[in-house]
């Protein structure tokens, strides 16, 4: 449980918040200069408001009237930033170890687990700064997870990566969240990182909370006000490895489910078995009413329709395809000529090249065994 | 080859600078890292104050040191009274003197360097779980060291250097005061010296490469160590 109640002034601008959460990872979404990352580090304890408490768990790390100002060291919240802030006088394995404690968890299982998650193993003898900013954000998780935090707080994890490392970013987060159940706190402006990440959004503008709840209802209703900045729906998958079929020059991920389900992507190396991350764009998903037989897409599955939810102009459809939900993007006219109802059953068209494939899990095999046992 | 009294200054000039370094080192440090973290309005004026002995002229700045410490003054009584000997036209003198001529280069490259290390840094090395102390210790104090160690040359070559305050506060003792640029002063006055003045010339110019030449490379290899280069 957060509960934060901060307020504080800068020559005009005026930030005044208070927001509670018991959810494990609490998104803040909002426009650039609202206020989201002080919030963040009000949390962490690297900037101190003129007013306000700061409570988890129960335990006072601020209160500002009272004169308790808890120490950054002892609050126990790794931080990754957008620049990845990695040390440049030691090497990526110095970097890994640095906190109290890390070293001995490094010889253990648990460190033998962070980095297979993270694929540090070629990186350990690098120096920071010959690092890609993909290579350097994930140096900075490890060490994050390394440090044996209590939470994690995220400053726009992904917003100085390019596309396909963004994207990357984005499955470990969902994977040390499944894994580690770590509880985290994270900024973002993109759509598609709240969507994914976080199961509480709490939405600022200028200053002040405009919307809490629950991410989807968070930014339908933004978008209700018009409010939302950018539209972006991208569904992260966590699949397995079915079937490689070389003649047609593809892989089949099970998608669980009764009949078994599969969803063709570009070829990937792996057994079977072999768990790896595909995100889907919500406006390449098709919907038909009915099979519309012989398509030039690879992939027509039987799908439920779950939600349907407005959000700006658009209509995102939440359907459960197997044992996977997928979200789709329609206009309104296509939603009411489909007559998109809860319970309706659905065709989804997607074609193959539409999935891209990222190796977020543990799981690219470095070492024997790794590659084939999944952790969850 | 160098006679003994050219080697006396010699090792003179030598030992006063690693006295001003030794006993500015600490002061320098505390200085530049106020200077490098502090917000208040009279940072600029302290700044001033400690940047003006490289813009006066040296022998002005003796001659300040000179009232300050003078043999009748009430600093100059004090240390007559500690230690029962007079500071001006010492050894000390000439320490003191090449010490606060010295001293602005020392504080600059202390605090540009100190300047240049990221306080996010200092942060998420806290946020991971280290104390003050200890990240000061493992973050700080290594990404400056290379910054430290340049700006520790520099004052050292600056002080082999010193003459004009000195000349002023601590005059040309043989043995005492008369290090290398005030030896070769003298020995510009005296006719037949012409090969003593080339021969300390040598190693004063010998010795100041050296140093630049040490602090270049400490500059290079912490650009390279934070990536900046």
């Amino acid at each position: 449980m957060i509960e934060l109640r901060i307020e504080h002034r800068w020559q005009g601008f005026h930030l005044d918040v208070d927001v509670q959460s018991a959810s494990q990872v609490l998104g803040l979404f909002g426009p650039s200069g609202a206020g989201k990352s002080s919030l963040l580090h009000a949390l962490s304890g690297w900037w101190t408001p003129d007013l306000g408490s700061v409570r988890v768990e129960g335990e006072t790390w601020l209160d500002t009237q009272a004169g308790i100002a808890l120490p950054i060291e002892a609050r126990g919240c790794a931080v990754v930033s957008q620049d990845a802030l990695l040390f440049p006088h030691r090497s990526v394995l110095g970097n890994l170890t640095f906190a109290p404690g890390a070293h001995k968890l490094w010889n253990t299982p648990e460190g033998q687990r962070i980095l297979d998650l993270l694929r540090l193993g070629p990186l350990l003898e690098r120096k920071p700064t010959t690092l890609s900013g993909g290579e350097q954000q994930r140096v900075a998780l490890g060490r994050a997870l390394l440090a044996q935090p209590r939470m994690i707080l995220l400053d726009e994890p992904a917003a100085s990566l390019d596309a396909p490392m963004a994207r990357e970013v984005m499955a470990l987060l969902l994977e040390i969240k499944r894994e580690w159940k770590l509880p985290m706190v994270f900024v973002t402006h993109r759509t598609s990182e709240l969507l994914a990440l976080a199961d509480e959004a709490a939405w600022i503008e200028a200053g002040r909370i405009v919307h809490q709840g629950a991410p989807l209802e968070v930014l339908a209703q933004g978008g209700r006000e018009g409010g939302l900045p950018h539209h972006d729906v991208e569904n992260l998958l966590s699949l397995t490895v079915a079937q490689h079929d070389a003649d047609q020059g593809l892989t089949w991920m099970s998608l669980g489910g009764e009949p078994e389900l599969r969803l063709a992507v570009p070829p990937i190396d792996g057994p079977i078995g072999a768990p790896a991350t595909i995100a889907l764009q919500g406006e390449d998903i098709l919907l038909a009413e009915a099979n519309p037989g012989p398509t030039s897409a690879r992939n027509v599955l039987p799908a439920n329709l779950v939600r349907r939810t407005q959000v700006g102009e658009e209509v995102w459809v939440d359907l459960a395809v197997g044992a996977v939900e997928l979200r789709a993007r329609v206009t309104p006219g296509a939603a009411s000529s489909l007559g998109l109802v809860p319970g309706k059953a659905l065709y989804l068209l997607i074609k193959t090249t539409a999935c891209r494939t990222l190796f977020g899990n543990a799981l690219t095999g470095e070492r024997s065994g790794s590659g084939a046992e999944s952790p969850r | 080859m160098l006679s003994p009294s050219e080697i006396q200054v010699v090792q003179l000039s030598l030992s006063i600078a690693i006295w001003v370094v030794v006993l500015s080192l600490g002061p320098g440090w505390a200085v530049a890292w106020w200077l490098a973290r502090t917000r208040t309005r009279w940072r600029a004026l302290v700044h001033g104050i400690v940047l003006l002995p490289l813009v006066l002229p040296p022998v002005v700045t003796g001659y300040a040191l000179l009232a300050l410490f003078g043999r009748s003054t009430p600093i100059g009584k004090a240390w007559h009274y500690l230690t029962g000997e007079y500071l001006s036209y010492s050894f000390s003198a000439a320490v003191l003197a090449a010490a606060v001529v010295s001293f602005p280069l020392l504080v600059e490259s202390l605090r540009i360097a100190f300047e240049s290390i990221d306080p996010r840094l200092e942060k998420i090395a806290r946020s991971l779980g280290m104390g003050r102390a200890r990240t000061w210790w493992r973050v700080s104090l290594p990404l400056a060291l290379p910054g430290v160690f340049a700006g520790t040359t520099l004052a050292f070559a600056r002080a082999l250097g010193e003459f004009g305050a000195t000349i002023v506060l601590a005059g040309n003792i043989e043995g005492e005061t008369r290090q290398i640029p005030v030896a070769v002063y003298s020995l510009l006055q005296e006719p037949g010296s012409t090969a003593a003045v080339w021969r300390l010339s040598a190693i004063s110019v010998g010795l100041s490469l050296g140093a630049l030449a040490l602090t270049a490379w400490l500059r290079a290899r912490g650009a390279r160590k934070a990536g900046q280069a």
